[in-house]
């Protein structure tokens, strides 16, 4: 009988206070775990988004940045124009490697000719698209026919069709995008003359004409030259071409990172809370446990244990209801948020990608240690006390 | 106004048990025999005087000492229930072997079975304390008391709240044990057993004083 | 043994209800297509099997808690077990739910089946092993 043995046997024994201190430490785990998770899920689709538009810079026309960014975020299509000269404009900037125009349109909202609802589609130039490019090299190992279209994860085919019908132009979906966790995940991307061909269609066949004007274009996607500094190139954008606003990819998002930071003090200040309150209940219960078992640890004195023996038997005790309390609480939250990723993303109105294996390893070592080290506090100075009681002073009655 | 009250339990006692001894210390309830005890099994320290285990002074060792002391050389039978709740008559008489060197510990189930078996209770080994009578649960103590082959066993009070019958049998076991050459030593409040005593002894006020005359007990080797 | 019935009972309960009321179904259950032919929601298929497989292992949850015999609570155990996969499989694999992100159906049923199916495999496990390892029961 070791003092982990003797531990597991008192854990038994006492199964109210148990219940107790595992249901504290269940809660205080699975509240950090599931808190934790959302924000770094929402970091990763932030970040695998943010590669995916493969761009250094994104040139919108002034005022338009917080439309692209909730286009970007969440798939909720937008309108926004400038004259297609401002390319050259753009080009011509110090820095500047390349440039391609894109065009942003959207699907009817519940007409009958389309076959998807609220849509984010993307027009590129296929002659100077330096961003999609990639991963249609990747998917098709060539580039898109006319009348083909390349999804984000959420767009598909309606069952029991071989087309996807938008503006009553039938399109064929030649594959799919990798998970974003972002409005690109809703967004389907095609060519010039794939959406001249849709407009066309458009003026006949459709509940409302797709007017497809191409002077003008929605954004420019901007890569610069190696070893220069896409900051002051922006800032050169900004400065040279009136009337438009130069985005960093990397600062997209900027006024949402903003808010996440915010979202996550609220979070720790609440996780500080419930953990203190913890500390302090998990103290008292274990106090309360300690005092009634006084007389038998008084015994445990009497035939030969050591003050370190029943120290460590005591810390044992709630070390390892912790343990078991912590991976249950990560555990239980880690497959609820799994399992409700999708729910998450659209009730909260959140990009969502779970994320990586070591981003969750990481996480999850962080909530056991959090709570391991909320149970050694409160257990310690009682645990320390009674294994430093005179053994015959705590016999009598 | 602020008077410290103390209170001495144990004072003006020289007591040396020898080797073989069955002693028992009458007193009624507050006399300082408990206390008395707990000095001889140096769970208090005394505040003056000495108290010697053996060759050991029990003043100069430390806690770790005294533990391994107690689990070797001492078998302790409380007044009070003082069986582990969550652990089972066989798990109770084995504990001791824990605190012990690893050899002890290997054989521990198979010798705390013995001893169940020498009290009686094969047929108990997997029963809680909860499910065990009185007189039970007093065996274990005594079987448990015994785990470690010790030289002493000290038992404060060990047959109080037991009935006459049960009381008898208890007091039959520690014969048995004394007649295998462990030394006894009994404090209690009942007079009756001092018949089973070698040596006799009062305790008042904190004063021991022998009545060995006074008792008609076996006489064994001292 | 009786306990582990209960839950199960209750788990096999949720099982068969919950699909009945997601929001796809009550929006008619039927999706219109571009060229005008309708066709049932997956989901509605999903909850209509789900039908099925609950009130199934609702039966083995009952008897669970009515058995006295050991041999009569591993056959239970074993067949709530495979019942709990075909649970979780139902929207996932074999028929699946509609694809739509938003759809309340992949959000929330898909999930909470999953969730329920997962239960009802491990209640269906440890009520396998107390079998194995419990003493036999008179009947």
């Amino acid at each position: 009988m070791n003092s982990i043995r003797l531990a597991l046997k008192n854990i038994k024994g006492t199964s109210f206070r148990s219940l107790v201190i595992f249901l504290c430490v269940m809660g205080v785990a699975g509240f950090f775990l599931s808190t934790t998770l959302i924000l770094r899920g929402t970091e990763h689709s932030l970040n695998v988004g943010l590669e995916r538009l493969g761009a250094d810079i994104i040139v919108v026309p002034e005022g338009a940045d917080t439309k692209l960014e909730s286009a970007l975020l969440m798939g909720k299509p937008t309108e926004i124009w400038m004259p297609r000269g401002i390319m050259e404009q753009v080009a011509a900037v110090p820095g500047v490697e390349k440039v391609s125009p894109q065009v942003f349109l959207s699907t009817l909202l519940g007409a009958h000719c389309c076959s998807a609802s609220e849509m984010f589609l993307v027009v590129f130039d296929p002659e100077t698209d330096f961003t999609i490019r990639p991963f249609l090299e990747e998917e098709l190992g060539r580039g898109l026919g006319r009348g083909e279209v390349i999804g984000g994860r959420y767009v598909f085919l309606p069952p029991g069709d071989k087309y996807i019908y938008v503006y009553a132009h039938p399109l064929t979906l030649v594959g799919n995008l990798e998970k974003t966790g972002t409005g690109l995940d809703q967004t389907m991307f095609f060519t010039v003359e794939t959406a001249q061909d849709i407009a066309l269609t458009s003026q006949t066949k459709a509940v409302e004409v797709l007017n497809f004007d191409s002077n003008l274009i929605s954004a420019i996607m901007v890569k610069t030259a190696p070893g220069t500094d896409p900051h002051e190139v922006a800032f050169d954008i900004r400065m040279d071409v009136a009337g438009v606003e130069s985005i960093e990819t990397p600062l997209l998002f900027g006024q949402y990172r903003n808010q996440l930071t915010g979202m996550l003090w609220g979070f720790l200040v609440a996780l500080g809370i419930g953990w203190g309150l913890s500390v302090a209940l998990i103290g008292l219960v274990f106090s309360m446990a300690a005092n009634e078992r006084r007389r038998e640890i008084s015994v445990l004195r009497a035939l030969g244990a050591t003050r370190s023996f029943v120290f460590r038997s005591l810390l044992a005790e709630v070390g390892l209801l912790t343990l078991g309390a912590s991976l249950l609480g990560i555990l239980v939250a880690a497959v609820a948020i799994y399992l409700l990723s999708d729910f998450i993303s659209t009730s909260m109105e959140i990009p969502f990608l779970f994320p990586s294996w070591g981003s969750f390893l990481i996480l999850c070592a962080i909530g056991i240690a959090l709570a391991l080290g909320m149970v050694i506090l409160a257990a310690l100075f009682p645990a320390l006390r009674m294994s430093r009681q005179e053994p015959a002073l705590a016999m009598r009655e | 106004m602020g008077e410290q009250i103390v209170v001495t339990p144990v004072r003006h006692v020289s007591l040396t048990v020898s080797r073989g001894d069955f002693i028992i210390i009458v007193g009624r309830s507050g006399s300082g025999k408990t206390t008395l005890l707990n000095l001889a099994a140096g769970l208090v320290k005394p505040t003056s005087g000495e108290v010697f285990i053996g060759d050991a002074n029990v003043r100069n060792m430390n806690d770790k000492q005294l533990s391994l002391l107690r689990n070797r050389k001492i078998g302790f039978v409380f007044q009070y229930p003082s069986l582990l709740s969550s652990l089972n008559a066989l798990e109770n008489v084995a504990l001791p072997a824990s605190f012990g060197p690893g050899q002890r510990r290997r054989n521990a189930n198979a010798r705390a079975s013995e001893l169940l078996e020498l009290m009686g209770l094969s047929e108990r080994l997997e029963s809680y304390p909860r499910q065990l009578s009185a007189g039970e649960q007093k065996r274990v103590v005594i079987a448990r008391s015994l785990m470690n082959a010790p030289e002493v066993v000290l038992a404060d009070e060990p047959t109080s709240d037991l009935d006459e019958q049960t009381e008898q049998e208890i007091m039959t076991l520690m014969r048995q044990i004394h007649a295998e050459g462990v030394t006894i030593m009994i404090v209690t409040h009942s007079l009756e057993l001092m018949r089973y005593a070698t040596r006799a002894l009062r305790m008042e006020d904190g004063v021991l004083t022998d009545i060995t005359g006074m008792a008609g007990g076996i006489r064994g080797k001292s | 043994m009786k306990i582990l019935g209960v839950i199960l009972l209750l788990l096999a309960l949720t099982i068969t209800i919950l699909p009945q009321y997601n929001t796809c179904a009550h929006e008619g259950k039927f999706i219109t297509l571009a060229n005008g032919k309708t066709i049932e929601m997956k989901c509605s298929w999903t909850a209509r099997a789900e039908i099925a497989v609950g009130s199934t292992l609702a039966v083995v949850g009952l008897m669970m808690i009515l058995s006295r015999r050991k041999e009569s609570g591993i056959f239970l155990a074993i067949l709530g077990i495979v019942l709990g996969v075909f649970v979780i499989l139902l929207p996932t694999e074999m028929i699946g739910v509609c694809t739509r992100m938003a759809a309340s159906c992949k959000t929330l049923m898909k999930p909470a089946l999953i969730g329920l199916g997962s239960g009802a495999i491990a209640v269906s496990v440890t009520a396998l092993l107390l079998a194995v390892t419990g003493k036999e029961k008179e009947a």
